[in-house]
C-alpha cells in the first residue's frame, strides 16, 4: 500500500517536474530576447546539425507532396477554368493599358531625373533556396531554407517566390535560415493598394493562408475587387517597411466597410501559394553571384 | 527511475524520426485540404503502450526537439504534449480497453486536444492576430486524417517497443485488465 502511494507521488512529481521545466524553459527563452542566448544557440546548433537530414527527408517526400498537390490542383482547376478564361480577357485589356502607362512613366521619370524605386533593390542579389522544413501548426507560419549566412542571408531580408512576397528572414545559421511568412501571426507588412496608392498594413488571419487583411485603410477610400496590393517600401515611422517597394503581395477579394469606425478592412488573396512553397528567393543585400540550389 | 538502454534507444529513435518526418516531409502533404500531424499519434501510441510517465516524458522530449528544430519558443510544444502523453497513458492504465479500434478513438481525441491545447499556449504567449474560422475546419480534417493513420502507426510503434514492454500489446485479451493505480504498465528498465 505504502509502495503504491510512493509510486503515485513519484508519478505526480515527474509530471509536475516536466511542466515546471517547460515553463522555466519558456521563461528563459523569452528572457534571452531576440539577440540570442544559450537556448537560441542550442536551437541554431540543432538546426545546423539536422539540416542535411531535413533536406534529404524533404527531397524524399517531394514526389508524394507533388502528387497530392497535383490531385488537389486538378480538382480545383476544373472549376476554375471558365473563371480564368474570363480573367484572361480582362487582363489583356489591362496589359495594353499598363504598357502605355509604363511608357509614359518611363518618359516622365527621365524628364524629372528620378531614380527607379520600384521592384527589387538595385544592389540586391536574389539567392535561390530550397524549403527544407514546413510549419508544424497553423499558429506559427515559419519555414526553414537551405541557405544561410554563408550565402549572404541575413536577418530581416525579404523573401519572395515567383508569384510575390513570401516573408522575411528572422533567424540564420551558417547553412540555414528561418523565414517568417506573411501569414504568421506576428507578421505586418506596409503596403499600397494600386492603382490608387492607398497605404495600409497587411496582416494575416491565422488559419487561413488564402486570406490576408489590409488594415488602416481610410473608410471613404474606394477600393475595387481585383485591385493589386504591393509592398510600399515606406520609411515613415508608422508604416516603416523592411521590404523594397513594388513587390506584389496579392489581389483584393473583398472589402468590409462597416467593421471599424475610422478604417475599413480589405481582404486580399496572396499571390504566392504559401502552403506549397518548394523554392524561394532571398533578396540579400550584398551584390554577389547568383547562388543556385 | 531505472534506465534501460534498449528501451531508451527505441523511444528516442521513434521521437526523433517522427519529429523529423513531420517537419520535413509529412506536414506539407496536403490531402482533402488538410494535413497529417504525426507527433500526437506517436506520443499517444507510446503512452498507450508504455503508460503515463513514459508518455509524459516522451511528450516533453518531442516538444522540446520540435521547438528547437523550428526555432520557436522552447517549451511551447512540450506543454500540450506532456499532457497528451500523460492522459493517454493514464487512460490505458485505468481502463485498459481491449477493443481493436480503441487506437482510432484515442488518436482522434488526442489530436483534437493537442491542437486545441497548442492554440491555447499560442494565445497565452501573446498571439496577436485575427483567427479564421478555417482553423476549425483544419482541426477537423487533421483529426480525420490522423485517425486514418492510427491503426498502422499504433501497430508499428507497438512492434518497435514490444521487446521493452511489460505487457505485450499484441496479445489479445477478452476483458480489460485490472486498473493500475500505482505503477506503470511500463517499459522494462524505465519503471518509476
Amino acid at each position: 500500500m505504502r509502495d503504491g502511494r510512493n509510486v503515485i507521488r513519484r508519478r505526480r512529481a515527474i509530471l509536475a517536474g516536466l511542466i515546471v521545466t517547460s515553463v522555466l524553459l519558456l521563461t528563459a527563452y523569452f528572457g534571452e530576447g531576440s539577440d540570442g542566448g544559450v537556448l537560441h544557440s542550442i536551437s541554431s546548433g540543432v538546426q545546423t546539425a539536422l539540416s542535411p537530414i531535413e533536406e534529404g527527408v524533404s527531397r524524399v517526400f517531394k514526389p508524394v507532396r507533388d502528387f497530392t498537390s497535383w490531385v488537389g490542383d486538378t480538382i480545383t482547376a476544373t472549376g476554375q477554368n471558365d473563371e480564368l478564361r474570363a480573367e484572361v480577357g480582362s487582363l489583356r485589356e489591362q496589359l495594353a493599358a499598363s504598357e502605355v502607362a509604363a511608357r509614359d512613366a518611363e518618359q516622365l521619370r527621365e524628364i524629372a531625373k528620378l531614380d527607379r524605386e520600384s521592384g527589387y533593390p538595385v544592389d540586391s542579389n536574389p539567392v535561390t533556396a530550397r524549403v527544407i522544413l514546413q510549419p508544424p501548426t497553423v499558429w506559427y507560419s515559419t519555414i526553414q531554407i537551405d541557405k544561410g549566412e554563408s550565402a549572404g542571408v541575413e536577418v530581416d531580408q525579404p523573401v519572395v517566390t515567383a508569384e510575390g512576397l513570401a516573408g522575411k528572414v528572422t533567424a540564420t545559421t551558417g547553412s540555414t535560415a528561418t523565414v517568417t511568412l506573411i501569414t504568421d501571426a506576428s507578421s505586418a507588412v506596409s503596403a499600397q493598394i494600386m492603382p490608387k496608392g492607398l497605404r495600409g498594413i497587411v496582416k494575416p488571419q491565422v488559419g487561413d493562408p488564402d486570406d490576408l487583411l489590409v488594415e488602416f485603410i481610410e473608410k471613404d477610400a474606394t477600393i475595387e475587387e481585383g485591385d493589386t496590393v504591393v509592398t510600399s517600401g515606406s520609411s515613415s515611422s508608422r508604416f516603416e517597411s523592411l521590404f523594397p517597394r513594388g513587390i506584389p503581395i496579392g489581389e483584393v477579394t473583398d472589402v468590409d466597410p462597416a467593421e471599424q469606425d475610422l478604417y475599413q478592412r480589405v481582404h486580399i488573396e496572396p499571390n504566392a501559394d504559401l502552403r506549397k512553397i518548394d523554392f524561394v528567393r532571398v533578396l540579400t543585400a550584398e551584390p554577389a553571384d547568383e547562388v543556385g540550389v | 527511475m531505472k534506465t534501460d538502454p534498449p528501451a531508451l534507444v527505441r523511444v528516442t529513435g521513434i521521437v526523433v524520426a517522427t519529429v523529423l518526418l513531420q517537419v520535413s516531409g509529412v506536414g506539407s502533404i496536403e490531402l482533402l485540404g488538410g494535413n497529417f500531424d504525426l507527433i500526437p499519434i506517436a506520443i499517444a501510441a507510446i503512452a498507450y503502450c508504455a503508460g503515463s510517465v513514459p508518455g509524459a516524458v516522451t511528450g516533453f522530449a518531442a516538444g522540446i526537439l520540435l521547438d528547437l528544430m523550428v526555432g520557436r519558443e522552447v517549451g511551447a510544444s512540450a506543454l500540450p504534449l506532456i499532457a497528451l502523453g500523460y492522459f493517454v497513458g493514464r487512460y490505458r492504465e485505468l481502463r485498459d480497453p481491449a477493443h481493436g479500434l480503441t487506437p482510432v478513438a484515442v488518436v482522434a481525441v488526442s489530436t483534437a486536444i493537442y491542437l486545441v491545447a497548442a492554440a491555447a499556449v499560442a494565445f497565452m504567449l501573446g498571439l496577436d492576430a485575427l483567427i479564421s474560422l478555417l482553423v476549425v475546419r483544419d482541426l477537423i480534417l487533421t483529426v480525420f486524417l490522423n485517425s486514418l493513420l492510427a491503426l498502422p502507426l499504433f501497430w508499428l510503434i507497438g512492434r518497435m517497443l514490444r521487446p521493452s514492454l511489460h505487457i505485450d500489446p499484441f496479445v489479445r485479451r477478452r476483458r480489460r485488465g485490472r486498473p493500475i493505480e500505482s505503477g506503470p504498465i511500463g517499459l522494462r528498465g524505465l519503471e518509476v
